[in-house]
């Protein structure tokens, strides 16, 4: 037995005089190990760093960071045998999911963790940012992210989403000397509470509808009775609705993205991008999908289209007049978002494995994007605009190329994997008949096209400019750069593996043994 | 067939991976897969013209049910004869074209690239199979457009046609998708089968023919083509005449036998290919740069080719792919031969070209091309356009077909016009200028790789004139794959006096007349920019403005905006969902107040929350703001509720006192309400937000199915806690582990805080004694985000 479980156990005997009626939920500590490594990983980090204070090496935090990331996506492989031998299980007191969905979720975290540390690495002694605590909030975030893709109890959920954003309002902000950074972190935060307000409010009310939290029993509550309360049933899911889609960036509860994305330090808005949405999607689809999908998705399609609508249409037409890259990545992702709430729309295994491997392309597509805008912007990330980019093939041909890579998957050209993310996720709206949605998400991708080949063209068209301070890779950036290339490449080229494995993770409720 | 592709990828790879110490190889070996294709595609040609079909299928991502498809047919057999053989020659040419200084093993590996890409193109069945190897030609032209021009008109040009094709390419993937929807098939041969029909199709048609008119340069997207032209030459003469551009061609002749009657399909094809074909052919007319007259033309001839084809009727199916085979072999060999007039001359301009008579070769192969390309007895071209004529005379096909038939006519017209202008001019003496004379200093002869490949080309022109016979009969056979009842085609030199016969010489009449006539009108001016690059920048500079016109609504930076729109959009969606359930709260279950005195400190809690928003100063908002909260204390207090009154009081008072200290670093007074929200916005945004919490409040009040826990606390804290004060036993037995929990919290978080004050002050008296000076004071800064 580990530590900390001999630890619980003692406190349980110690603590607890179990009194009647009053059940000790036992505890799978091996069940929720990726979660407790990460968890563990960011509080010693803290610790250690504290004590230690000037005496740890800089190397140590971004090492400590992947190997965490790293050792919690191991840590999944013993869980998959478990899942695929023994099928889906709670945990917890059936808080917390063991099955295809909430593992996949969790590798794909710990990617967008290792990716975000990689490039923390080169960009805080750029800036003289230099602080374990960017390390720590990543590795915290990123344990609120896995724990919003297993819950199987809103409140676990509302938990997850809490520390998953709490620190990333804060790494947002954490840009000393840019006072966009700071102006960001104030957006985000008066609105992100705003939405979490929400959020708890939605769920207050499917309570109050349905008599539970838990996922499991709400489904089954649904699927059996007769629903007294359907204006708090249909209020709740309206909640839900708006507090999750502000966390996924979807129009019209998108207006913090680009000012955020823009302001935040450019690896965090690549993090951002990859484990926040994640976490948000997770929560969507499980919650919308497994829960209130069987009985209740006539009620909430309609809304996610239009969500799903908007956020395709405006991401794509806002991002064409930007004149600074970073924003237009962000209305990029908005775009990108409006895509994976196909896979949501859909409302189906289909659909949600298509969402799952959207989220894995665009952690890819969306790190390596943001490394590119790191490494250009420079010292003080001054250089964000297009202007910027002008003649990048000439200085830098091999960073050209790689960011062209990017930006043509991020547009869907096929043999990269944003071509096969699209195509998934539009199959399966179009395979749950939502025919036109699927047209105009095809429509938007073109003009989106438009923005992406233009900053293709301003790179290998234009003349650079003189004068300009010289482009240097740092060693980590360039690992970060090439592993985003060769996972974009990879996966569009043979997918086969990691779709079917995408295949198996769908998430499924049990109901917690009693 | 895949091992032919396979060939490609490897030589290609070899070419762009092991181009380190030399490439002068990198030519020569590239000729090799067009070689085992088109030996290949001979091997084979039997079969498939008997009618059947090589299929090849391999599972790409089966979870996606995601498979390659190719299948060789007829038609596939005769675009894979161009590719490959047109593709051996390019090949040959470029060994003696490039000089050493280029990057040819680059040039050579994007060409395998491209080469294989246009063959599982043209072989596509699969309609996803189709879309990938399209947009991957696409992406290769643009690497090789891309390949050494430095100036900004052409570059400007190689970003609109990247654009240009590339959206275009989306918009046929959305058709093709709607109609294998529609159809219920992955496959382009099961579409044609399973001729799908309903409200869908004909849009999805119109997106097909979009994405077709973007990549073969037909009005209104002809402009990238000449753009392209910055490509090397040879580049421009596989990609930009023979073979890419001929790839909107193949889907609209595969789908035209099936789709033509549907919807704007036929007036489609037609006004854009008449468009094009005497825009390019009138633009052409206009060029001093060989080159460049060259693609203008090739935009008109690639206009007739999507007329007949699109038509959709057995015989101008078989007259469409006969003029495909046919402006593939001479129009290659016009810029293979212009490439090596280039080579040798150092200009391809028409005033400035001298000697090319020299190589009596050259000189031959350009007039046999020129002769196709005008359609002079007894070419190739000619006889094609004769079968071109006598398909569309045939009728059938309403107003577009009459329509087509003019412009063809008038578009030969041109196009004699011009094929004589480019043949005088290339192969006339231009009058001695010193100044390029000097700065030539190429006039050599060229080599005989840079002479042959034309030469070939342009024979086999006249040769498949001569034996127009067997010719005709072989291309019936390629036909009968798109439309079975195109077997019966044929091509004559001579089939007497017809009026086909009668409209071609009135072209070569004609065209002679206009040459001679605007020869000296024609021999100084450059070409104004055309309209639909006007109409392109335009679109663009308007999408710009207008997305940016947008953004600059809906984007403003301002904080109360964004919570604007999210509050709207939570009170129109949860409001929606209330009115929808029709499950209305019941007012008699809602008791209105216990007491009076509830009544009086309801309305005055309410009365100091107006108060907080008419407030002016920050200072007696803040006062507002506490009363109202105290008063709400006493509305806890009333309803029996002492516990929670005391904790809303304290937190009252703990947050007034935090509102002075900030206050102090504040201005005074608020800033001015922001424009874009008057006061009657601001009102009307708060009410709708207002009423629909509460209404959900009132809604929540009366949903209790379930009896209270709190009746259960108070019947088990006695008997099983031990205690008489039920909050008591909350907070420490029920749910004790909670207040463990938030204790520990606030115990770390209170020696964080103490500890970080403490940090400060030793900071600041540090920084004291070190500089004698105040500490920067930062606060003061009013972001812009609250406007």
């Amino acid at each position: 037995m580990s530590g900390p479980s001999v630890l619980a156990a003692a406190l349980q005997d110690v603590l607890i005089e179990p009194a009647p009626g009053f059940e000790v939920p036992s505890i799978d500590w091996a069940g929720i190990a990726p979660n407790l490594i990460l968890m563990l990983g960011s509080i010693l980090l803290l610790t250690v760093v504290s004590v230690l204070k000037r005496r740890v090496p800089s190397w140590f935090a971004p090492v400590w960071t992947i190997s965490a990331a790293v050792a919690a996506g191991c840590a999944v492989v013993p869980l998959w045998q478990r899942f695929a031998d023994t099928g889906p299980e709670t945990l917890v007191g059936g808080a917390v999911g063991l099955d295809g969905f909430s593992l996949f979720a969790t590798v794909v975290v710990c990617i967008a963790v290792v990716f975000v540390a990689l490039l923390l690495a080169d960009y805080l002694p750029r800036e003289s940012l230099e602080s374990p605590e960017w390390y720590v909030l990543v590795l915290l975030s990123a344990s609120g992210a896995v724990t919003m893709a297993s819950a199987d109890d809103l409140i676990v959920l509302f938990v997850g989403l809490e520390i998953l954003s709490v620190a990333a309002y804060v790494m947002t902000a954490m840009h000393r000397r840019r006072v966009t950074s700071q102006e960001a972190g104030l957006k985000y935060f008066v609105l992100g509470a705003f939405s979490s307000a929400f959020l708890l409010y939605g769920i207050a009310l499917t309570y109050g509808a349905t008599g539970s939290t838990n996922l499991a029993e709400i489904q089954a509550f649904l699927a059996g009775d007769v629903v007294t309360q359907n204006a708090l049933l249909l209020g709740g899911l309206a909640f839900m609705l708006v507090g999750l889609g502000f966390k996924v960036g979807a129009v019209p509860f998108h207006s913090w993205a680009p000012d955020v994305y823009q302001g935040a330090p450019t690896p965090i808005s690549g993090y951002m991008a990859g484990a926040v949405k994640l976490g948000a999607f997770a929560a969507l689809l499980r919650v919308f999908v497994v829960a209130f999908g069987p009985a209740y998705r006539q009620e909430w399609q309609p809304l996610v289209a239009v969500l799903a609508v908007l956020s395709l249409v405006v991401g794509a037409f806002a991002a064409i007049s930007q004149t600074n890259v970073k924003r237009m990545l962000a209305y990029s992702s908005i775009n990108h978002a409006g895509f994976i709430l196909l896979g949501v729309l859909a409302a189906s295994a289909a659909g949600t494995e298509s969402a799952l491997f959207y989220l894995l392309a665009y952690t890819f597509m969306a790190a390596g994007s943001f490394a590119v805008v790191t490494v250009v912007g420079r010292t003080g990330e001054h250089r964000q605009s297009l202007e910027d980019y002008r003649g990048l093939a000439s200085v830098r041909p091999g960073l050209a190329l790689v960011f062209t890579v990017l930006l043509l998957s991020q547009a869907g050209v096929p043999l990269t994997v944003g071509f096969l993310a699209k195509l998934y996720v539009v199959t399966a709206a179009v395979e749950s008949g939502f025919d036109w949605v699927a047209v105009v998400a095809m429509l938007t991708a073109v003009v989106s096209a438009f923005m992406y080949l233009r900053i293709v063209a301003t790179m290998y068209f234009a003349d650079a400019p003189e004068g300009a301070p010289a482009l240097r890779i740092p060693a980590a950036t360039g690992v970060a750069l090439g592993l985003s290339v060769v996972g974009v490449l990879l996966l569009g080229i043979v997918p086969g593996p990691v779709s079917d494995w995408a295949n198996e993770a769908v998430a499924q409720l049990v109901v917690a043994a009693p | 067939m895949l091992i032919v592709l396979l060939t490609y990828a490897v030589v290609a790879v070899v070419c762009l991976v092991g181009h380190r110490r030399s490439d002068s190889w990198a030519f020569p070996v590239s000729v090799l897969p067009h070689a085992v294709g088109f030996v290949w595609l001979v091997s084979v040609a039997p079969g498939v013209l008997d009618g059947t079909p090589l299929v090849a299928s391999f599972e790409w991502v089966p979870a996606l049910g995601l498979s390659v498809d190719l299948r060789v047919d007829g038609f596939g057999l005769l675009m894979g004869l161009l590719v490959t053989g047109i593709g051996a020659l390019v090949s040959i040419f470029s060994v003696g074209y490039f000089p050493a200084t280029t990057d040819r093993a680059r040039v050579a590996g994007l060409l395998g690239c491209f080469a294989a890409a246009m063959l599982g193109l043209v072989w596509a069945d699969g309609l996803l199979t189709l879309f990938v190897f399209w947009e991957l030609t696409s992406v290769a032209s643009f690497l090789l457009i891309g390949t050494d021009d430095r100036s900004a008109t052409a570059r400007a040009a190689a970003l609109r046609a990247l654009l240009v094709t590339g959206a275009g390419g989306l918009s046929l993937l959305a058709g093709l998708i709607l109609l294998g929807l529609a159809g219920g098939t992955t496959t382009l041969s099961g579409l044609v089968t399973a001729d799908p029909t309903g409200g869908v199709v004909p849009v999805a048609l119109v997106l097909v023919l979009v994405g077709t008119a973007t990549k073969s340069a037909q009005f209104p997207f002809q402009f990238w083509l000449p753009g392209a032209m910055a490509a090397p030459t040879p580049v421009s003469a596989y990609l930009h005449s023979a073979t890419m551009v001929k790839a909107g061609i193949v889907v609209v002749a595969r789908l035209a036998p099936t789709f033509a009657d549907v919807g704007a399909w036929r007036p489609i094809v037609v006004v854009c290919g008449v468009g094009s074909v005497l825009l390019g052919g009138f633009r052409s007319l206009r060029q001093q740069d060989a080159k460049l007259a060259l693609a203008h033309g090739t935009v008109s001839q690639l206009g007739l080719i999507t007329i007949l084809v699109g038509l959709g009727t057995p015989a101008t199916t078989y007259a469409g792919v006969a003029v495909l085979l046919a402006h593939a072999l001479f129009k290659a060999s016009w810029f293979l031969a212009v490439g090596a007039v280039d080579h040798a001359t150092g200009t391809r301009d028409l005033r400035r070209v001298r000697g090319v008579r020299r190589s009596a070769v050259l000189a031959t192969g350009i007039v046999l091309a020129a002769a196709s390309m005008a359609a002079v007895p007894p070419t190739l071209g000619f006889v094609t356009k004769e079968g071109a004529l006598e398909g569309l005379l045939e009728g059938g096909t309403g107003w577009p077909g009459a329509l087509a038939l003019v412009g063809v006519v008038l578009g030969s017209v041109l196009t004699v016009a011009y094929t004589v202008r480019l043949t005088v001019g290339l192969l006339g003496d231009a009058p001695h200028d010193p100044a390029t004379d000097h700065a030539g200093g190429h006039d050599h002869r060229p080599g005989v790789l840079l002479v042959v490949p034309p030469a070939v080309l342009a024979v086999l022109g006249l040769v498949g004139g001569l034996a127009a016979g067997p010719v005709g009969a072989w291309l019936a056979r390629v036909a009968a794959s798109l439309d079975p009842a195109s077997s019966d085609g044929a091509l004559y030199l001579w089939h007497g006096f017809t009026p086909a016969l009668g409209l071609s010489a009135l072209a070569l009449a004609g065209g002679t007349a206009l040459w001679w006539a605007t020869r000296s009108a024609t021999a100084t001016t450059d070409a104004p920019r055309s309209l639909s690059t006007v109409g392109y920048d335009r679109a663009y500079e308007a999408l710009l403005v207008g997305s940016r016109r947008v953004t600059g609504v809906t984007q403003s930076g301002s904080l109360p905006l964004y919570l604007g729109i999210v509050l709207l959009t939570v009170a129109a969606a949860s409001g929606t969902a209330m009115v929808v359930s029709r499950d209305w709260f019941d007012w008699a279950t809602v008791p209105l107040a216990n007491s009076p005195l509830e009544l009086v400190a309801c309305a005055a809690t309410a009365l100091g929350a107006v108060a907080v928003v008419l407030a002016r100063q920050r200072f007696g908002a803040a006062l507002a703001l506490g009363g109202s909260g105290y008063l709400l204390a006493l509305v806890f207090l009333l309803q029996g509720a002492p516990d929670l009154a005391v904790t809303q009081f304290l937190v009252e008072t703990v947050t007034i006192a935090v509102f002075l200290l900030v206050l102090a670093r504040l201005p005074q007074r608020f800033s001015g309400a922001p424009d874009w929200a008057p006061l009657g916005v601001r009102i009307a945004v708060s009410l709708v937000v207002g009423l629909t919490v509460a209404g959900f409040a009132l809604q929540a009040s009366t949903a209790r199915t379930e009896p209270s826990v709190a009746e259960e606390y108070v019947a088990r804290s006695e008997p099983e806690a031990g205690g008489r004060n039920v909050v008591n036993v909350i907070i420490v037995d029920f749910r004790g582990f909670d207040t463990l929990g938030e204790i520990t919290v606030l115990a770390i978080a209170g020696g964080g805080v103490v500890n970080l004050v403490a940090a400060a002050r030793r900071e600041q008296r540090r920084k004291q004694l070190l500089d004698g000076a105040d500490v920067e004071d930062l606060s003061g800064r009013a972001p812009e985000v609250w406007r």
